[in-house]
C-alpha cells in the first residue's frame, strides 16, 4: 500500500508525536494521536471530504538511547487509513 | 546494512573469514594475530620479555610472521581490529573520536587480563598421568599446553628410556620422574587451580564490573566502545567457522553414530521452541495477577525475561505499541540481572551436574538473557566442566562443543523473537488496542527484527563444510587460516565482550525498579531456571562432547 504521507513519530516521555517537514501531530495514547492526524489533515483542506489518506509512520531509533540500540535496531512502523 | 552493529558483526566477522581463506592459495592473512601463552610466575623473572605472553598465530603458510615478537603481534591486532571496528563505528553513527579512545582502552585492559590469567598456577592441567598416576607421577605435574600433548610427549620420552606404557610398561618413580623433566612443556607446580582458560573470562569480567561500578567516570569515558553485542555477534560468526570444524570432525560421533552437531541443532530449535511456550504465558500471567501490571508491561517483561532479553523486550514494546520508556527500563533489568546469571549459573551447573555438559549448555542458553551474557556463560561452563570432568576422571573432552551448545539454543530463540513480535503485533492491532485505521500488520516486520549476525554464523559454518567436502584436496590449507580465525581472534572478541560487558553494567540501576526487578527476580530463579533445566533435560540428556583422543 503506498503511503500518501509519511510521518517520523517518536514518544517524548508524554505524548506520541508524528511530525514531518509540513505537519506536527501529537497524542497520549496512539488512538489519540490518529485522532488528531485526522482533524489536522481535515483542517488543511489538502484532501476532500470522504478521502481515505494513507499514512505510515515510521518510528525514530535515534531517540532510542545509544547503549540500548546495540541489541536491537528496530522499533516498529504502522500504515493507517485515515477516512476524512 | 552499513548503520546497524548486526549486520557489521557480519561484516567484520566474513571480512576476517575471507581473509583466512587466502591461505588455501599459501596466503597467510592473519597470522599476525596475537595469541597468548600458558607463562609461569617464577620462571617469567629468569627472562622477563613480552614473549612470554605472547605470539604470533601464523600457520604453515605463515613463514613471514615467525621472526614476529609477541608485541608487534599485539600492536598489529589492535590496528586491524581498532581499524575495522573504527570504521564500523563511523558508519553506525557512533562518535569517532570517543569509540577510538574506549576502543583503544577496551583493547589493552582486555590483553593485560587475557594475559594474566594465563599464569600457568591459574590456567594449566594436571597431566593425565598426574591425575590417574600420581603415586608415581606426583600429583604437582602440570601442563603449559594442551594436556594431551604434555602426556604424549611424556609417554614418547619414556618410550625412549625403554619404557613402553601404551605397551602395558609401568615406570619407576626414578624414570617417571625424568620423563617429567625432559617434556619441555610440563611443569611442577606447588598449587594450580586448573580453571583453563575460564580464569582469563573471569578475571575480565571482574575488571569490567569493577570499573563500570567503582570508576563510573573511566566507564563512561569508554562507554562509546562498550559494545558487548557487537562484539559477541562477532565471536558468534567466527563461532561458525568452529562448527564448521567440529561438523566434519571424525570425532564428532555419539553412541549411536548419530552427529553431536546435528543432534545439538535440532534438540535445542525444539527446546527452544518448547520453552517458549511455557515461559511466556506463566510470566505474563504472574506479572498481571500476582503483580498487578499494565498489560503492556506484562508483556514487555513476559517477553524479555523468557526469551532473548533486551532485543526480545525492545520487539515486544515495538509490536505492542508500549511507549518506549518501558523496554528501556526493562532492559537496564535485563542486562544488570544476565550478569548475575552469568557470574552464578556457570559454576553451579558444574557443580551441580558435572555429568551433563550438553544439558547444562543448553539450559544456560534458554535461561541467560542477552547473546553476550550466554555465549560468556557459555564459555565459562565450558572451560569449568571440561577442566572438572578431566580432574575428576582423567578423560579430556573437546573444548567448544559446550560453548557450541549454549550458543546454538539462543540463537534459535534470537531467530524465533521476529515471528513472536509479529504474532504479538496481529493480536495487539486487531484484538487489544483495536484502531480502526491500522489497516494491516507488515510482514516486513519480521525481517526487521531478524537478527542478522546469524546470516553471518551459518554462511561461515556452511562455507567451511561446503569447502571440505567438495575441495577435499584444499581442506588442510583451509583450516591453517580458519583455526587462526576460530580460535585466537574468536577468544579475543569473547574477551573483549566480558570487559565491555562488565563496564556497561552499573548495579545502581536496579534502585526505584521494585516490582518489576520483583517480579524479574522471581520469574527468572523460581520459573525460567527450573523450567529451562528440565526441558533442556528432556531434549539433551546424555550428550556428551567427544574424547580428546591421545
Amino acid at each position: 500500500m503506498k503511503a500518501d504521507i509519511e510521518l517520523s513519530l517518536v514518544h517524548d516521555g508524554e505524548f506520541w508525536i508524528g511530525s514531518n517537514n509540513s505537519m506536527e501531530v501529537k497524542g497520549s495514547t496512539i488512538s489519540e494521536l490518529d485522532e488528531e492526524l485526522k482533524r489536522s489533515l481535515r483542517k488543511t483542506g489538502d484532501y476532500a471530504s470522504g478521502a481515505c489518506v494513507n499514512v505510515f509512520m515510521g518510528f525514530d531509533f535515534d531517540t532510542i538511547p545509544t547503549w540500548l540500540r546495540q541489541y536491537h535496531t528496530h522499533y516498529f512502523n504502522r500504515t493507517i487509513s485515515v477516512h476524512l | 546494512m552499513l548503520a546497524t552493529e548486526d549486520w557489521w558483526a557480519v561484516w567484520v566477522g566474513l571480512i576476517l573469514f575471507a581473509a583466512g581463506l587466502l591461505s588455501i592459495w599459501g596466503i597467510d592473512a592473519v597470522g599476525w594475530m596475537a595469541k597468548t601463552k600458558t607463562w609461569e610466575w617464577s620462571k617469567f623473572w629468569d627472562d622477563p620479555s613480552f614473549n612470554v605472553f605472547l605470539k604470533a598465530s601464523h600457520g604453515k603458510a605463515g613463514k613471514a610472521y615467525e621472526g614476529w615478537s609477541g608485541f608487534a603481534s599485539l600492536m598489529m591486532t589492535f590496528a586491524v581490529f581498532g581499524g575495522i571496528t573504527t570504521i564500523g563505528a563511523y558508519f553506525q553513527g557512533l562518535n569517532v573520536k570517543k569509540y577510538m579512545l574506549g576502543f583503544t582502552c577496551i583493547f589493552f585492559i582486555t590483553f593485560a587480563a587475557w594475559m594474566a590469567g594465563h599464569e600457568a598456577h591459574f590456567k594449566a592441567a594436571k597431566t593425565s598421568q598426574s591425575v590417574l598416576q600420581s603415586e608415581i607421577y606426583g600429583s604437582n605435574v602440570y601442563c603449559m599446553t594442551k594436556v594431551n600433548k604434555c602426556t604424549r610427549k611424556i609417554n614418547k620420552a619414556l618410550k625412549k628410556m625403554g619404557v613402553d606404557v601404551l605397551g602395558g610398561d609401568v615406570p619407576t618413580k626414578e624414570q617417571a620422574a625424568a620423563a617429567v623433566k625432559k617434556t619441555k612443556k610440563a611443569i611442577r607446580l606447588s598449587w594450580g587451580l586448573q580453571l583453563g582458560g575460564g580464569f582469563s573470562y573471569i578475571l575480565s569480567l571482574l575488571v569490567g564490573l569493577f570499573i563500570g561500578n567503582f570508576m563510573k567516570p573511566f566507564a563512561r569515558f569508554m562507554m562509546e566502545a562498550a559494545k558487548p553485542e557487537w562484539f559477541i555477534k562477532t565471536a558468534i560468526v567466527y563461532l561458525g567457522v568452529k562448527l564448521g570444524h567440529m561438523s566434519i570432525s571424525s570425532t564428532a560421533k555419539v553412541g549411536g553414530g548419530g552427529d553431536l552437531m546435528l543432534d545439538l541443532a535440532l534438540s535445542g530449535a525444539a527446546a527452544a521452541f518448547v520453552a517458549y511456550l511455557i515461559f511466556w504465558p506463566i510470566v505474563y500471567t504472574l506479572g498481571r495477577k500476582a503483580f498487578n501490571l499494565r498489560r503492556d508491561a506484562s508483556a514487555v517483561l513476559a517477553s524479555g525475561i523468557s526469551i532473548c532479553g533486551v532485543s526480545a523486550a525492545i520487539a515486544t514494546a515495538g509490536a505492542i505499541r508500549a511507549r518506549p520508556i518501558l523496554p528501556i527500563a526493562v532492559s537496564m533489568l535485563i542486562v544488570v540481572f544476565a550478569m548475575v546469571e552469568l557470574v552464578v549459573l556457570p559454576a553451579a551447573y558444574t557443580a551441580i551436574a558435572p555429568n551433563q555438559p550438553i544439558v547444562n549448555a543448553a539450559a544456560m542458553g534458554m535461561t541467560v538473557k542477552t547473546d553476550g551474557a550466554d555465549a560468556a556463560a557459555g564459555a565459562i561452563l565450558d572451560e569449568l566442566m571440561v577442566a572438572k570432568h578431566y580432574t575428576d576422571t582423567g578423560e579430556l573432552w573437546e573444548e567448544d562443543w559446550i560453548l557450541a551448545g549454549a550458543v546454538l539454543t539462543k540463537i534459535w530463540i534470537d531467530v524465533f523473537i521476529g515471528v513472536w513480535a509479529f504474532v504479538l503485533a496481529l493480536i495487539w492491532v486487531y484484538k487489544v488496542e483495536r484502531n480502526p485505521g491500522e489497516s494491516h500488520v507488515a510482514v516486513s516486520e519480521i525481517w526487521f527484527r531478524f537478527p542478522k549476525f546469524v546470516i553471518g554464523y551459518f554462511v561461515a559454518w556452511l562455507t567451511y563444510v561446503a569447502i571440505v567436502i567438495w575441495f577435499p584436496e584444499s581442506a588442510k590449507a583451509a583450516d591453517s587460516g580458519a583455526k587462526v580465525v576460530q580460535s585466537p581472534m574468536r577468544k579475543m572478541m569473547f574477551m573483549l565482550t566480558f570487559v565491555a560487558i562488565g563496564v556497561i553494567t552499573d548495579f545502581s540501576k536496579l534502585k526505584g525498579m521494585g516490582r518489576l526487578a520483583a517480579l524479574y527476580a522471581i520469574a527468572l530463579f523460581a520459573i525460567i531456571a527450573p523450567i529451562a533445566y528440565i526441558v533442556s533435560y528432556i531434549f539433551h540428556r546424555g550428550l556428551v562432547p567427544p574424547v580428546v583422543s591421545g
